[in-house]
């Protein structure tokens, strides 16, 4: 390229970094630019006299509530993204289909390894009878009594839950959780029971608190898990 | 929560801004706000530079830093400062805002700011101090321009003109434009080295 024909992309620079050509000028120019050395170079010579332009304007001081607008929609946004990674990782943890709705009865569950309980008994049903496990996890009394292919899951010294919320039960089977269809609330004394009808290959029991009504998705750490097998 | 609010906040402080972009990138609302902190008024000086408006400058700026707390993995420091890209930013939102308004016409001299300049501000810090210092010097550097090219670089940067409108603006052949601008910024470029050197 002659530097006569280099001259009116050389003119063309200063509009083109001000954003003042035409829209079909300055995709041509984008075009030309890169592969032009020497308008690379000028543009990177020119540059900071374009970054000084907003420098230039006089400071005025934004009003605070720029500041505290601004900051409420960032920990807004902060918050919402977490509880959505949440959510993701305990999805990762259910098949999608678990976490649909299951007739208004939520569960919840989570697997928490490292859950601590101790095994206070065992009766594993050697002589056809129930098999029946009684452990201490958290401070909860959880008594499990299988009988065929059903079990009822017994609590005692449940913390109260407030008006608003209930206790859901889950059970892990084969790696996939379900919902077992009951709501629990405890009575005055902490406990409460509930039947689960197919107790075939279920691994882990969890119960977790949940709005009244049920969630149709977990929303907190199991209070209780419990491995069964 | 506070205390570990605190801490967070006091280490985004100790970082520079392009350490401060991949933590915005990943959400942190306490490195947000000190990216807020440094350049907050500055941006919020250029939008109603632009606009000309308190409380639609107070709009862009919104919109332009919630644009950066969105995309802030997107911003490449190989092209520049992050100051210079959230100035860009900021830019193009008070542009947008000003095109939106059709009929509405950019300011065209500095006498405003002159007055402005005796109103007291707080000086958070010290390099906040010495980039008010740097921008009285960029004024004079813009204002010792010729004013036939401090006033295209005017039209096209705070009133987003096209070279073709501000030709028609002033009566000018579109070659003479693209000329002053080009010249316009190769002089406010001497300067600039000038005071550094």
């Amino acid at each position: 390229m002659s530097g006569a024909d280099h001259n009116s992309w050389s003119e063309d620079l200063g509009a083109y970094m001000l954003g003042a050509l035409e829209p079909g000028e300055a995709e041509t120019f984008t075009r030309h630019l890169e592969g032009c050395e020497r308008c690379q170079a000028e543009l990177r010579w020119l540059q900071p006299a374009l970054h000084s332009l907003p420098e230039s304007v006089e400071r005025r001081e934004p009003p605070p509530r720029l500041r505290e607008s601004l900051m409420a929609e960032v920990r807004g946004e902060a918050e919402r993204a977490a509880g959505a990674e949440r959510v993701k990782h305990r999805r990762t943890l259910f098949p999608a289909w678990l976490l649909k709705p299951a007739a208004g009865l939520a569960v919840v569950a989570l697997l928490v390894a490292g859950v601590i309980g101790y095994e206070v008994g065992k009766d594993d049903g050697s002589d056809g009878g129930p098999t029946t496990i009684e452990r201490q996890v958290d401070g909860i009394g959880v008594k499990m009594v299988q009988e065929g292919s059903g079990g009822t899951l017994q609590l005692s010294n449940l913390p109260q839950v407030p008006a608003d919320k209930v206790l859901e039960a889950w059970v892990e089977r084969e790696g996939e959780v379900e919902a077992v269809p009951a709501l629990l609330v405890p009575d005055r004394d902490g406990h409460a029971e509930t039947t689960i009808a197919d107790m075939s290959g279920v691994d882990v029991v969890m119960v977790t608190e949940e709005p009244r009504g049920g969630s149709e998705a977990p929303t907190g750490e199991p209070i209780m898990s419990m491995t069964v097998q | 929560m506070i205390g570990a609010m605190a801490v967070k906040r006091q280490r985004a402080e100790r970082l520079a801004d392009e350490e401060l972009m991949p933590l915005v990138g990943g959400k942190d609302p306490e490195a947000f706000e000190v990216l807020y902190d440094r350049h907050g008024g500055v941006a919020y000086s250029l939008a109603y530079r632009i606009v000309g408006d308190r409380t639609a400058a107070e709009e862009v700026t919104q919109e332009a830093f919630i644009s950066v707390w969105r995309s802030g993995a997107r911003f490449d420091a190989a092209r520049g400062s992050v100051r210079s890209w959230l100035l860009s930013i900021v830019r193009n939102r008070a542009i947008d805002f000003l095109r939106s308004k059709a009929g509405k016409a950019p300011k065209l001299d500095f006498d405003d700011d002159s007055a402005l300049e005796q109103r007291p501000a707080r000086e958070r810090t010290e390099e906040e101090a010495l980039r008010r210092e740097t921008a009285a010097e960029l004024r004079g550097a813009l204002g010792k321009l010729p004013g036939e090219q401090s006033k295209v670089i005017e039209l096209a940067y705070f009133g987003g003109f096209s070279h073709s409108e501000i030709a028609r603006i002033l009566g000018l052949p579109m070659g003479t434009v693209k000329g002053r601008m080009r010249l316009g910024l190769e002089k406010i470029r001497g300067e600039l080295a000038e005071g550094l050197a």
